[in-house]
């Protein structure tokens, strides 16, 4: 009796287990795997929705720091698009012929400004006359990682434009990622910091100081590409990005168009 | 050359050591009286300091990280006080020894909790009937019963402090000589193409430290259980 109803579950479950299997390979047809940038969650997350109106696609979004997704698709993740926060990391991946050939896009820039507390009582000033050490009081200058997080890379590349790295340097207190930088000024525990401009803009606890002139750094630009093998959804959802639409997004949330 | 290491990987080591060592050896006290207190004494509210104790385990580090920065920072409630008495942890090395500490207090508890259960209470209550105050009890016996678990809770939260990242990072950031560890320079690394050699080295540093500390434990155990007689 407990033999053959024993056998009877697990025919059951072995047949469900079959039929959500096959459902899963019919909706693999029109889903999209999108591995972003994190600085672009809130971009995304909106342009998501209005694609899935306008298209029978699902869309499966994944953010992470652009050097972990860049990992991950080089060993064989399946992300069908790929919009990275800066282009080595894309030049990596294209490099490997892990790319469909000519779907590579400059899709955003984005600004690089120095923030601090909205409460702190610095008030903006053009960035080639401020005193930063003198502002800094003693407390820090918030920064991601100044040689491997690109927000970092290009802030530490603007004060020695400036001059004013060696001075500064020893003042800078480093975060894994750009937003833990934020999150330092916001809190108040850093007086200055260096993030996105739509980080700033994201943010309501802090103001921007100034913003960095954009021959003190390289180009701060987004690529997009489509990951090999090429699917038909995957090149509709990496046309979107570059169409109106999706541009008032992107503007709406601070970033700029590449090619305008 | 792989093991080459330049003056600010050099530093990171050095550092990553004396954090964790002052972590360990800081909390040991607390860990050793938290782990007396959840195995033999009965409170109100003895659930929820084991749940506190734990809490760091199951947290993510960086909201561990971040509730560090909202209490301990110079603006934080702790933190601030703290700061009128000289003693800042935001943004110094203290900082990563009280991050590092936290991570891995649970691991310390947890093992020296297991070897005070295992004292046969016979032997302390024996103690106490030839005349020994509680607290002599407990350094006569108690303590060199658990040594063995109190050396292996203590080096298990040496080699958690060694590893620890995400709380770190988040709390006190990575400033180089005073919170750039070993764990937030491997990171650093990670993040730009072809650096995975330097990171591999770093790695195996970790490693070798870890495994080091690991022997240690062991023969000092060893030696421990032996001179009190086999446990």
């Amino acid at each position: 009796m407990l033999k053959r109803l024993f056998r009877f579950i697990i025919q059951r479950s072995a047949a469900a287990v079959f039929i959500v299997l096959a459902s899963l390979g019919t909706a693999q047809a029109d889903t999209i795997t999108v591995f972003a940038a994190a600085s672009l969650k809130a971009a995304l997350d909106d342009i998501a929705v209005q694609f899935e109106q306008s298209f029978d696609h699902k869309l499966h979004l994944s953010f992470a720091g652009s050097s972990a997704l860049a990992r991950q698709i080089e060993r064989g993740a399946p992300a069908d698009v790929f919009i990275s926060a800066n282009t080595n990391w894309m030049d990596l991946l294209e490099a490997q012929g892990l790319l469909v050939p000519d779907t590579r896009v400059a899709l955003l820039t984005n600004e690089l400004v120095l923030i601090t507390p909205a409460d702190s009582g610095i008030t903006p000033w053009p960035i080639d006359e401020i005193d930063i050490v003198t502002l800094l009081e003693g407390s820090p200058l918030a920064m991601a990682f100044v040689d491997a997080v690109p927000a970092g890379i290009y802030g530490k590349a603007a004060f020695v434009f400036f001059g004013v790295w060696d001075e500064l340097s020893q003042h800078v207190a480093q975060t894994d990622n750009v937003r833990g930088a934020l999150a330092l000024v916001a809190r108040g525990e850093a007086r200055l910091g260096v993030v996105y401009a739509t980080d700033a803009r994201a943010e309501p606890r802090v103001s921007v100081v100034a913003t960095f002139p954009k021959t003190s750094h390289a180009p701060i630009v987004y690529p997009a590409a489509v990951v090999a093998p090429a699917t038909k959804a995957a090149q509709e959802f990496a046309n979107y990005l570059m169409s109106p639409e999706a541009r008032l997004i992107f503007n709406h949330h601070g970033f700029g168009s590449a090619n305008p | 050359m792989l093991f080459d290491f330049s003056p600010t990987e050099w530093q990171a080591i050095g550092l990553s050591i004396k954090v964790s060592l002052v972590a360990t050896l800081c909390s040991l006290p607390f860990g050793i009286l938290v782990a007396y207190a959840l195995a033999r004494w009965h409170f109100f509210g003895k659930q929820v300091l084991n749940g506190l104790v734990h809490l760091p385990l199951v947290l993510p580090p960086v909201v561990t990280g971040y509730l560090l920065l909202v209490v301990f920072g110079t603006r934080g409630p702790i933190g601030g006080v703290l700061q009128d008495w000289g003693l800042v942890f935001a943004f110094r090395w203290t900082g990563a020894v009280l991050a590092a500490a936290i991570m891995a207090f649970p691991l310390m508890v947890r093992a020296i909790r297991l070897s005070i259960d295992a004292v046969d209470p016979k032997l302390e209550q024996a103690a106490s009937t030839l005349g020994a105050s509680r607290f002599w009890v407990f350094i006569t016996i108690t303590l060199p019963l658990t040594l063995p678990g109190i050396l292996a809770g203590g080096v298990l939260a040496f080699a958690k402090a060694l590893g620890e990242f995400g709380a770190t990072i988040t709390f006190v950031s990575a400033i180089p000589g005073q919170t750039q560890t070993v764990p937030s320079a491997i990171y650093a690394l990670l993040q730009v193409p072809g650096q995975e050699t330097a990171a591999l080295r770093l790695v195996l540093v970790s490693v070798v430290l870890a495994m080091g500390a690991l022997l240690l434990s062991e023969v000092l155990a060893r030696r421990a259980s032996n001179r009190t007689g086999g446990a």
